[in-house]
């Protein structure tokens, strides 16, 4: 693989730890984590993006799952693009969707962070503090018990690739903040890496151009 | 009608509260009222598409809307006394999901129409689904799911209905985060709802 032929567009929160690993010489594109609210505009911006490098680049690397399908319908034209064959980013901070899977049926409620998700903010305790602003701490109160309901722990996620303990400290207070149990899970890079430099075997969805990524790409 | 749409809209509480007691008192047609507030519900949710408003504005306007159908059902049920429940409909968050912001409205607006709802909560496990099916013979199930990890769960407890011999008799639909046909398809479903007043819709359709 070319880096100077590949390039790499990504939510902010994956940028985050995807460029402490990114080739020498990779081009990256950070597009705003606030698009994963709305799943048609992510997948507009999406496609105008890679629509925007694809003369320019042989392959451009997502760094994106099914992230609530905004990925679904995204179009390869004059380049094939790469994913990682997971539902959301989560997959790709523990280091496999299995290891994932595993979390999700065995702690339900759990509120994921990890480095980026604590600096671009954009969880429910940084709407906590919009809503105390806007709306006073009586109402934000009600309305993070609402979001949180069913919410039991409060999860860090450590990649190893940043001084985690700013976050830890953050973590740790939100947690107790909010009634939940924190614990810090061992994260990895290794499906970040493997995003970057492949192989893209069957943990990925790649499609040539022409083509379109479809749901059961994803199954 | 529309200062009530304004304050709801406004996120003004006090003010929609006192405006539905006032309606209420001077015997507003109830269904009338309960339309206002999906109206600014769905005024909400323009301004929530435009980036104008964010999750926390969804949920307060969803509490409000609680509130105020709290005081508005027993009129309902004064007025429909004698007619009986359209027909009987399970619902639940499916399992390893615990989401029930959406799950609760659909109840809540299924409720006020006029049907008798199961709520079997949240992380609802394939058996259960099963267990109540054959216990409370509904017309319609409905099964929410927030994340794409809902999707299998979805699937799984569609087949063990068949497994069971009930799915034939059942309607199935499902909501909560990205529905479409694909996924309706996958999970083996009759129906996939966007919202709670299509989850109405569909079983007004299917239960006549």
């Amino acid at each position: 693989m070319n880096s100077h032929r590949t390039i790499v567009i990504a939510c902010a929160i994956v940028i985050d730890e995807l460029l402490h690993i990114l080739p020498k010489g990779m081009d990256y594109r950070i597009l705003d984590v606030k698009l994963h609210v709305d799943t048609d505009k992510l997948r507009q911006t999406l496609q105008k993006s890679i629509d925007a490098e694809a003369g320019k680049y042989d392959s451009i690397i997502l760094g994106y799952g099914l992230c609530s399908q905004a990925i679904i319908g995204v179009r390869a034209s004059g380049c094939r693009l790469i994913a990682p064959r997971i539902d959301d980013c989560i997959s790709m901070f523990m280091g496999s969707r299995a290891k994932y899977k595993a979390q999700h049926l065995s702690h339900p409620g759990t509120y994921y962070l990890t480095s980026g998700w604590v600096k671009e903010g954009d969880t429910p305790f940084s709407d906590y503090e919009y809503t105390v602003q806007r709306y006073g701490k009586k109402r934000a109160d009600r309305v993070i018990g609402i979001m949180l309901a069913n919410y039991k722990r409060l999860a860090l996620i450590n990649t190893g690739q940043h001084d985690i303990d700013e976050n830890r400290v953050y973590a740790k207070s939100t947690a107790e903040q909010f009634g939940l149990m924190y614990e810090e899970l061992k994260g990895s890079r290794r499906l970040l890496m493997k995003l970057l430099k492949g192989p893209w075997d069957e943990e990925f969805v790649v499609i040539e151009s022409g083509d379109t990524f479809k749901y059961e790409h994803f199954m | 009608m529309k200062e009530l749409i304004d304050a709801i809209v406004a996120m003004d509480e006090e003010k929609a509260i006192a405006l539905t007691d006032h309606m209420i008192d001077d015997n507003i047609d109830p269904m009338k009222i309960l339309d206002a507030y999906r109206d600014a519900m769905a005024e909400v949710g323009r301004r929530f598409e435009e980036g104008k408003f964010f999750i926390p504005e969804l949920i307060l306007s969803g509490e409000m809307l609680n509130a105020a159908s709290e005081k508005i059902k027993p009129l309902l049920t004064a007025a429909n006394k004698s007619s009986k429940k359209k027909g009987k409909v399970i619902i639940g968050t499916v399992a390893g999901d615990i989401h029930d912001i959406g799950k609760d409205i659909v109840t809540l607006m299924l409720d006020i129409n006029g049907y008798e709802v199961l709520d079997l909560g949240i992380d609802v496990p394939v058996a259960k689904f099963v267990e109540a099916a054959k216990d409370f013979n509904p017309q319609v199930i409905g099964m929410s799911g927030f994340l794409t990890m809902a999707y299998d769960p979805m699937k799984n407890t569609v087949a063990a209905l068949v497994e069971a011999g009930v799915r034939e008799e059942i309607k199935i639909m499902i909501g909560g985060g990205q529905m479409d046909n694909q996924i309706r398809d996958y999970v083996g479903a009759d129906a996939f709802g966007k919202d709670a007043i299509e989850a109405v819709k569909l079983c007004d359709q299917w239960i006549k």
